[in-house]
């Protein structure tokens, strides 16, 4: 500790330099910190938004492939199963937006409550939806993000079928984050038969409640035999499983993100090596007579590496605490501004504040060791013959 | 008789520049006993910072040994030297090389942390030293509000404040102005007649010849003795105008 006022006093000597350096550090722990929190954040957004009782059920050979509707009901009067519903993607784009801009799909009114309970649709409004033909259900998100009110009406003009059904808003999914957008089943099925169609035969996924979490497993196993040697072999799986493949590519890209950011840091402990060799350098005079007058290897050494690995500390300490409250601010405006999505569900964990701290040490440790050790192995004879 | 401070026998001091082997002493044999002022002359090349760090335990020799206070130097390692320096030896040097972020105490302190001295006692203890240098009203400033003169006595403060047995200073008024210079030696003479220091000098200045005990002339690495040693000491006396009025004299070891 008697050291301490000695690499204060370094570090106060080139303010602009220490700070230039402690902002490089900072900013690469506060990246890093953020990064940290994405699988985490992902897992989160995938918790608040699926559960593990709900499962899918869709074409073996992929989520765009349909299955015949009449397996709904087939899966519906399996033992355990408390409510399924058949799914189809409707690809509505807005009329005024002319673009798909938010998942729409055509629902079964009348079991769309039993299948998402957690989602706390007020019942009114699901009788409402199942009593409208024409009614339909909006995410919280997508209700802000447009200014709907329950009762406003609405046009989808479908990418997929050639209807463009005005919509009546009779309900409001509850959930900030749940963008998507209900229609009626019946209302499509009846104006693609109106078109002198076949009607809507078929479902892109069959979502389905199991009553028993216990029972998970073995009802999914029997959907999936159910459907052997059909002519639309099914795969099942839990919910959050089915978001955590439909945002597997967002993992895989964070993943991507989370090796750029360590080559970040990489280049931070580079940077901040050869600053701190500068610094060294430039003080070689000094040093050369610290050790004249009888500093040893081990105090040179130490003191210049705790210098590096103070700044890099206090850094660190600030970048973490920076991401802390970044994290925290996302958090908080979530609740006024539900298009931030999964960036709310992001937060910074003990376990990634330890993280953050650690890689700054270790970005210190780094960058103070190469110039302390050629600092603290030259002869001090050498040293002294260098500078005079 | 007591034990000299210093006891040089048969050094040689060689080092390799490239390809070409330099031989900076040979065979330098001398003794400078306890409280004496010492300056090692010599032009440029002659050895004498090779002898001044040999006898400050900086370096080490390749042959013979040195001995200062009673410890042969040659027997210890580099962190067994440096450590002995900061017990026995107060160094000076030519560039005043002072710190710049510490003030003068704190710069006069910095031998002391390698002491188990508290915080307080090492205040105090660096205070005394710089009183004794006369630089009392000057304790809080940085080095870079001091004058050269200034900070060579904060440099001579930082020798003097682990109360060395010897102190060494290397061309100590090399960077200095004349009325600098001779304040300078004439503080170094105080601490040998006042404390009883024994003080080994490396300078190029006539003037020291004026404070100094005793002058030893090197030239090409070798002591000079005799008639050799009067006549640089003469030259040096001529070089400085005749007007130098010195007791020191040019003995052989």
């Amino acid at each position: 500790m008697k050291y301490a006022g000695f690499v204060f006093a370094n570090l106060r000597r080139n303010p602009l330099r220490t700070a230039l350096t402690g902002g490089a550090i900072l900013l690469a722990v506060l990246l890093v910190c953020i990064l940290l929190t994405m699988p985490e954040g992902l897992d989160g957004f995938l918790d608040n938004i699926a559960s593990d009782t709900r499962i899918s059920v869709h074409n073996k050979a992929g989520i765009v492939y349909p299955m015949p509707y009449s397996f709904t009901r087939k899966v519906r009067q399996l033992d355990g199963v408390a409510a399924a519903v058949a799914q189809t993607w409707f690809g509505g784009a807005f009329e005024e937006e002319g673009r798909v801009t938010f998942p729409n799909f055509a629902v079964e009114a009348e079991h769309v409550g039993a299948v998402w309970p957690d989602y706390d649709i007020p019942q009114k409004q699901l009788d409402d939806f199942r009593r409208y033909r024409d009614g339909a259900i909006v995410g919280r998100g997508t209700m802000k993000k447009y200014g709907w009110k329950i009762g406003d009406r609405i046009t989808l003009r479908s990418t997929v079928f050639p209807l463009s059904p005005d919509l009546r808003i009779v309900g409001e999914i509850p959930n900030s984050q749940a963008p998507m957008v209900w229609i009626n089943r019946e209302l499509v099925d009846q104006a693609l038969r109106a078109g002198g169609g076949p009607g809507l035969g078929f479902a892109g996924v069959i979502w389905v409640r199991v009553a028993d979490p216990n029972r998970v497993n073995d009802i999914m196993r029997t959907i999936d035999d159910m459907s052997r040697n059909s002519e639309a072999e099914t795969a099942t799986e839990t919910e959050k499983s089915f978001f955590s493949n439909f945002f597997g590519s967002l993992q895989g890209f964070a993943r991507i993100i989370l090796l750029v950011t360590g080559l970040v840091a990489l280049c931070i402990v580079f940077i901040a090596a050869n600053t701190a060799s500068m610094a060294v350098r430039e003080r070689a005079p000094e040093i050369a007579v610290l050790k004249a007058i009888g500093f040893s290897r081990r105090v040179i050494f130490g003191t210049i590496l705790a210098e590096a690995v103070l700044l890099s500390a206090v850094a660190g300490g600030l970048g973490t605490a920076l991401a802390f409250l970044l994290t925290r601010i996302l958090h908080n405006a979530s609740t006024w501004n539900p298009q931030l999505g999964p960036l709310a569900s992001f937060v910074l964990t003990p376990a990634i504040f330890i993280q953050g701290l650690f890689l700054a040490l270790f970005v210190g440790m780094l960058a103070g060791l190469v110039p302390s050790v050629g600092a603290a192995r030259k002869p001090v004879v050498q040293a002294l013959h260098e500078i005079f | 008789m007591s034990a000299p401070m210093i006891r040089v026998e048969g050094v040689s001091r060689s080092y390799r520049r490239g390809v070409e082997e330099v031989h900076a002493l040979a065979n330098v044999s001398l003794e400078i006993e306890t409280g004496r002022f010492v300056a090692f002359m010599g032009p440029s090349g002659s050895g004498k910072s090779t002898l001044l760090n040999l006898v400050a335990g900086i370096d080490r020799p390749s042959a013979g040994s040195v001995i200062v206070a009673g410890r042969r130097l040659n027997d210890l390692d580099e962190d067994e030297l440096a450590e002995w320096r900061a017990r026995h030896v107060g160094l000076i040097f030519q560039f005043f090389n002072l710190i710049p972020v510490l003030s003068a105490r704190e710069n006069v302190a910095l031998p002391l942390l390698l002491t188990h001295l508290d915080r307080g006692e090492r205040r105090a203890r660096a205070e005394t030293a710089l009183r004794i240098v006369g630089l009392s009203d000057r304790v809080d400033h940085s080095p870079k509000t001091l004058s050269g003169g200034e900070q060579q006595r904060v440099a001579i403060a930082r020798a003097i404040v682990t109360d060395p047995d010897l102190i060494v200073a290397d061309e100590p008024t090399g960077d200095l102005d004349a009325r600098n210079a001779e304040d300078i030696l004439g503080l170094l003479r105080r601490l040998t007649d006042d404390f009883g220091k024994t003080i080994v000098m490396v300078t190029h200045d006539p003037r020291a010849l004026r404070f100094v005990d005793l002058a030893l002339h090197l030239d090409k690495g070798i002591l000079l003795e005799g008639a050799e040693a009067e006549r640089a000491h003469q030259a040096i006396t001529l070089a400085a105008g005749g007007a130098l009025t010195t007791g020191a004299h040019s003995v052989a070891p």
